[in-house]
This record gives structure tokens, C-alpha cells and sequence, in this order.
């Protein structure tokens, strides 16, 4: 329902939006404007600032706003066109007698509604309405889609006041069907004549890459504009974080400890959702330490874990595509994007049709392109509850462990080309590295030398056809860790005989040194398989006499 | 670590090869190392001596290649020295355990007199 909006002076650094999608109608009046597709990563904003648009219409009274929202909806294309005819009456009527309350009345038959229709002289809308129940009457499936989409059209022809259309998820109309799922392609090309009329601007949300495939119609290309709906700036999130702990009666951290709130990337339903979980967790005020304790309960378990775990069900029909689906995120999250379907077949424990499939889902819902720490987040919580088999608490330690320990660290990332002298750039890395902690040039010297190996061993011995190293570089006060990653051959250092060095020596044996230096050199060696790819993570403790004075 | 391009000279004294290797010592460079002393042994040449002094970083890959360049020398009954070498280098050889297995002086000059004295 669009008058749940959150007050005016609540909503934050979208007035130059709110301004443009007023003037809409003037400008599609004239030729200068049309349709607008409104996009943005997910809790961005999309739908507030909808309903915010809403509000500012309903009470100007130049023009009539009607908002639906696909994301609840039932795609049956009957039971739609009941519904999205039902809302549009009921909004128009409660516009016309500035009755919120009118538009909520879901339950209330149009007989009821016909008193005060005609009291306001709105007859044309009678006409409209015994139209569509007499198609319904004939059972005619076409016909009451048409009638529906149509109605805000004729109501802005018959009044001339403009209709701004207002399609939350529009993407979702790409899948109305008739009897049963997929069964009727493209009913949303009816969509077409509401959106060319002059008098009647539409704005859709939905995800990017759901439009792509939606807008293959060309005239509904010619007539859209993207207008893209951006993160919050930094300090504005601070202020819109503020504003809610205020209404929530918390006090703010102080200015040196917002930091952590660069993880939420300006998103305003994370930031809203992070001071209503300070609130849950009856935090009187905070500090970055409590920060980091609500941000792991929100993800783990909060509503920021159940929205994203709401919008993977959407995707997903059975719990098995859940459980594919959250394997292939999980590797996506670790290891980056992957496209190559037989080997996310193996991974998802799906075949690769299915798991072309579920691929084709999350690049719908956006989900891949939403590469951010948050989602990065609940979906290592989501992995770790329904393939580990682990409890919330647990999950939430585990996010709490390691944003603590990351506090004072900071982290270097670094992909090489699998390619001669590569693992040189990778020596002046660590020894940038190293200077930036005051460490010692000669233990700088054993650390190159150690990631040399590990690099060599990778490029030699993998096989990989992505031919990359990654490499990650994380400095703490008294520990480095490096941890290299690269597809192909599995490695593992068990396998490698320990020979004595006479005996080498003697047989002729002249390569197996590297691993043997990376163990001499650092203090903790791991060698681990992740999916696909090898991952060595090394660790060297940092002594006093290690760093200079 | 300068990591300097790689590149090797030579030259003899007396009955001696001395090698200078310089740079980076990896499989590339280690391959010319080992192409650089068969040019002396093939000239009948026994006695190798090799300056690390301008070699800042060597691999395991470079260090096969010398120690492919020791066995080719043990076959013709020569003998190799590793002379100039940085505390580094020094023991990266001693972390394998390949030190004791070498003949190392602190300076090239020392390596030229000891070579002197030594009938292959």
C-alpha cells in the first residue's frame, strides 16, 4: 500500500528524484519526457521514493497517482487483472475524496463503492467497471487483462488530469500467464498502449537485468528513460543512521566511530534496519563494537537476512534449487563470478540444465551484479545455516570474529597473469607491503622469496585455464597473512616426498625446493581446496626485531 | 631488492671460470647460467667459481639449475665455488640444507686462491 511512507523529513537526499518525477506528466505532455524505469541495487530506496511520490501527488491534486506492486501480486493473469483493477478503482476514489483510507479497503465489493462514485459524478468509472465484470462475467481472459490495464488510460482521457502509473517490480509482469506458469508469453506488451498515452507516465522499478529482457520490445525502448537510483552519500547515511536511532531514542556513536558504516554502502534499508536492530538488541548507545555485534545479528538472523532470504526463494521453486542456488552464490562470494555451467553443475550438485537455469534466475534478480559486503554477508550466514547445518548464533559469531579482528587490519588484494617473471610484481608488492608496516628489508627478502615459490608452484603445476593468481594481502600489528588462489590441478604439499638432500643430490633429483622453502620460512603453512581452486594461506608472525625502529 | 634485469658475464683467471651472474636467478636466467659455465667446460675448463654478489634474489628453479651445473662439474671431476653471497642467499642454501654440499668463500679472491692450490 503506498501511505505507509515514512515521514517527509525522515526521507533523506532524493529531492532532486522526487522533483523529476513530479513534473513527469507536464513533461510527457509535451513531448519531453516518457516513461521511466527506475533502477538501483536492491534497498536502494526504489519503492520508498515510489511511495514518497505518492504522497506528494495525492495531496497537490494536479495529478492522480496509482501505485501497484508486482512483488506481491498473483501472476495469474485472472486473478491480476481483478486486482489491479480493484486498486486502481479504489485509489482514484480515495484521490478524488482525499481519503487514504478508501484505497486499503481491499475487502469493500465495487457495490458499495457505486454510492459514492456517483455522488462524486464519476460515471464514467461506473461504465468502466460494469465493462470489466462483463468480461469477467464471459470469462473472457484477454479482454479483463486488457480492461484492467486500460482503466487508468481512460480515466485520464474521460478527465483529463493525468494518471501517473507507478509499477513496483515490474519486471514481474514478464511472467503473467494465463492457466498455468510460462503457459502465455508476453502479456506484458499490453502493457504498451497505457504507456504511449499521453497523459498517463509510467515509472517501474525492477531489476536490471530483468528489464533487459523485458524491454525487447522496441516501442517501449523508444519511450523509457533509466534513471538510476544511486547510494546514499556518506554523510548523509551518518545523518539518515542518526535520524532513526533518535526516533528510536538511542544515542549515535560518535563521529570517529561511524566507520563501519561504509559497509552498508549508503543503502537505506540496511541503515534502517541496522538501528531498528539496535533497538531490538535494547542498545541504549553505541559504539563501533556495538555496530559490529547489530550488523552480524542483522545478517545472520535479522531483517536484512530474511529480505535477501525472501528474494532467493522467489527465485528458487524447491528447496533443492535453494540449497543449488546458495552453493553457486557461495562460490561466487569467494572465488568471484563464474560462467562456465559444467563446473557450477558439479559445484551446485545439479544438473546442467537446472543449474543453467538457476543462473539465469540470479542474473533476473540481480543478485550477482549486487556484489556488496552486506549480501557478501548474509549469504556466507545463509550457507553456513542451510548447507553447514549451523544455528544463527553461530553465524553470527563467525561475522562478529571477523570484523573485530579485521578492525585493526588492512587488507591488499592482487590478481597476477599466470605468465613469466608475473611472480616479480607480486615481490615488489610484498616489499611495498612490508615498508608501509616498518618491516625489516632481509625479512621482507624471505617473505618474497616464499610467495615467489607459492606463485611458481601455482603457474607451473596448475594447469588453470583462467591462467590468474589472486593473491590477498592482509597486515595485522603482529601477523601477516597472504593467501593465494588459483584454479586447476588440485595441490596438495602432503603428496611431496620428503627426501633427504644427500639423497637428492645423489639420484639427480634437482627440483622440489619450493614448498620446502615456504615451510622454513613461515611460521604456518595451510593448503586447503575451495570448489574449484587450490588456496594457500600463509601466515609469518611479526617479532619486535622484525620491524624497524 | 633491486631485481635488476638478468644477465651473466665471465671471465678467466688463470685456469678458472668466474661467473657473474646479476638480477633475478630463475629458470630463464638460471637456463643461460648453466649455458654460460658448459662454454668453459666444454674448453676443458674444471674449476668454476660464481660471484653472487650482484644476484639479489634466486628461486628453487635457479637453484636446480645450479645444482645442475654442480653435477655437471662433479662428472668431469671439477669443482664449483659460490663466493659473494648476501646473508640472504646464504641461507636460503642453508634453510635446504644444500650448504654443506658447497664450497663457499666470502670473497672471489679467496675462492681464486683456493682453486690455485687444487689439482682436479
Amino acid at each position: 500500500m503506498p501511505f505507509n511512507a515514512i515521514p517527509a523529513e525522515d526521507y533523506f537526499n532524493r529531492e532532486n528524484e522526487l522533483h523529476y518525477l513530479k513534473g513527469l506528466s507536464e513533461l510527457k505532455k509535451n513531448a519531453l519526457g516518457g516513461d521511466v524505469f527506475l533502477e538501483g541495487a536492491r534497498g536502494m530506496g526504489k519503492t520508498e521514493l515510489l511511495k514518497q511520490l505518492h504522497r506528494l501527488l495525492f495531496w497537490e491534486d494536479e495529478v492522480v497517482p496509482f501505485y501497484y506492486s508486482f512483488k506481491t501480486a498473483n501472476l495469474k493473469g485472472a486473478y491480476f487483472a481483478k486486482d489491479y483493477f480493484a486498486g486502481f478503482v479504489r485509489q482514484y476514489l480515495s484521490f478524488a475524496k482525499k481519503e487514504p483510507s478508501l484505497a486499503q479497503s481491499a475487502a469493500e465489493p465495487f457495490e458499495r463503492l457505486m454510492p459514492a462514485i456517483s455522488a462524486l459524478g464519476l460515471y464514467w468509472l461506473i461504465d468502466c467497471i460494469e465493462d470489466f465484470q462483463t468480461h469477467v462475467n464471459r470469462n473472457d481472459f484477454y479482454w479483463q487483462i486488457v480492461a484492467a490495464i486500460s482503466a487508468p488510460v481512460i480515466a485520464a482521457k474521460k478527465t483529463g488530469k493525468p494518471v501517473l502509473l507507478m509499477l513496483d517490480d515490474f519486471d514481474a509482469a514478464g511472467s503473467l500467464y494465463e492457466s498455468s506458469f510460462g503457459d502465455t508469453a508476453g502479456l506484458i506488451s499490453l502493457f504498451r498502449e497505457s504507456m504511449q498515452n499521453s497523459l498517463c507516465p509510467h515509472v517501474m522499478t525492477g531489476s536490471a537485468g530483468a528489464l533487459e529482457a523485458i524491454f525487447t520490445d522496441h516501442s517501449l525502448i523508444g519511450m523509457t528513460e533509466q534513471m538510476r537510483l544511486g547510494p546514499l552519500p556518506e554523510d548523509v547515511a551518518a545523518e539518515l543512521f542518526g535520524a532513526h536511532l533518535a526516533n528510536l531514542k538511542i544515542t549515535p556513536p560518535s563521529a570517529g566511530e561511524t566507520r563501519f558504516l561504509a559497509l552498508l554502502k549508503g543503502n537505506p534499508l540496511y541503515i534502517r534496519n541496522l538501528a531498528k536492530a539496535a533497538w531490538k538488541m535494547q542498545k541504549k548507545e553505541l559504539r563501533e563494537r556495538d555496530l559490529i555485534e547489530c550488523y552480524s545479528y542483522e545478517v545472520s538472523g535479522g531483517e536484512t537476512a530474511f529480505y535477501w532470504s525472501s528474494v532467493l526463494s522467489r527465485y528458487t521453486q524447491t528447496p533443492t534449487q535453494r540449497r543449488a542456488m546458495l552453493k553457486i552464490l557461495m562460490h561466487s562470494v569467494e572465488n568471484g563470478v563464474c560462467e562456465e555451467i559444467n563446473r557450477l553443475s558439479i559445484l551446485s550438485g545439479v544438473g546442467a540444465t537446472e543449474t543453467a537455469a538457476i543462473m539465469a534466475a540470479m542474473n533476473a534478480s540481480g543478485i550477482v551484479r549486487d556484489r556488496e559486503a552486506v549480501l557478501q554477508d548474509v549469504i556466507r550466514c545463509l550457507y553456513m545455516k542451510e548447507i553447514e547445518g549451523r544455528d544463527a548464533v553461530y553465524a553470527k559469531e563467525k561475522i562478529e570474529a571477523k570484523y573485530l579482528s579485521e578492525k585493526e587490519e588492512s587488507c591488499f588484494e592482487l590478481v597476477i597473469p599466470m605468465s613469466s617473471n608475473a611472480e616479480l610484481v607480486v615481490a615488489k608488492a610484498v616489499e611495498q607491503i612490508g615498508k608501509n608496516s616498518n618491516l625489516d628489508a632481509e625479512f621482507l627478502n624471505y617473505l618474497q622469496l616464499a610467495l615467489i615459490e607459492v606463485c611458481i608452484n601455482a603457474i607451473e603445476h596448475s594447469g588453470s585455464y583462467e591462467k590468474k593468481v589472486f593473491l590477498k594481502f592482509i597486515t595485522r600489528p603482529d601477523t601477516l597473512e597472504i593467501v593465494v588462489e588459483n584454479s586447476g590441478k588440485p595441490f596438495s604439499p602432503e603428496t611431496r616426498k620428503e627426501i633427504p638432500v644427500e639423497e637428492k643430490l645423489r639420484m639427480g633429483i634437482k627440483r622440489g625446493w619450493g614448498f620446502k622453502l615456504v615451510y622454513a620460512i613461515m611460521d604456518n603453512v595451510k593448503v586447503e581446496r575451495v570448489n574449484d581452486r587450490t588456496r594457500v594461506i600463509m601466515t609469518k608472525n611479526i617479532k619486535d626485531k622484525e620491524v624497524r625502529e | 631488492m633491486k631485481q635488476a634485469q638478468f644477465s651473466v658475464a665471465s671471465k678467466l683467471v688463470g685456469d678458472a671460470a668466474v661467473i657473474y651472474p646479476k638480477g633475478y636467478l630463475n629458470n630463464l636466467s638460471g637456463e643461460s647460467l648453466v649455458k654460460e659455465c658448459g662454454i668453459y667446460i666444454r674448453r676443458g675448463i674444471t674449476k668454476i667459481v660464481v660471484n653472487f654478489s650482484e644476484t639479489d634474489l634466486i628461486n628453487s628453479i635457479g637453484i636446480s639449475m645450479l645444482l645442475q651445473i654442480m653435477e655437471d662439474l662433479r662428472n668431469i671431476k671439477g669443482t664449483i665455488c659460490c663466493t659473494n653471497m648476501s646473508k640472504f642467499l646464504h641461507d636460503t642454501f642453508e634453510m635446504l640444507g644444500l650448504i654443506q654440499h658447497m664450497t663457499v668463500f666470502p670473497a672471489e679472491s679467496d675462492a681464486i686462491d683456493y682453486l690455485k692450490v687444487r689439482t682436479t
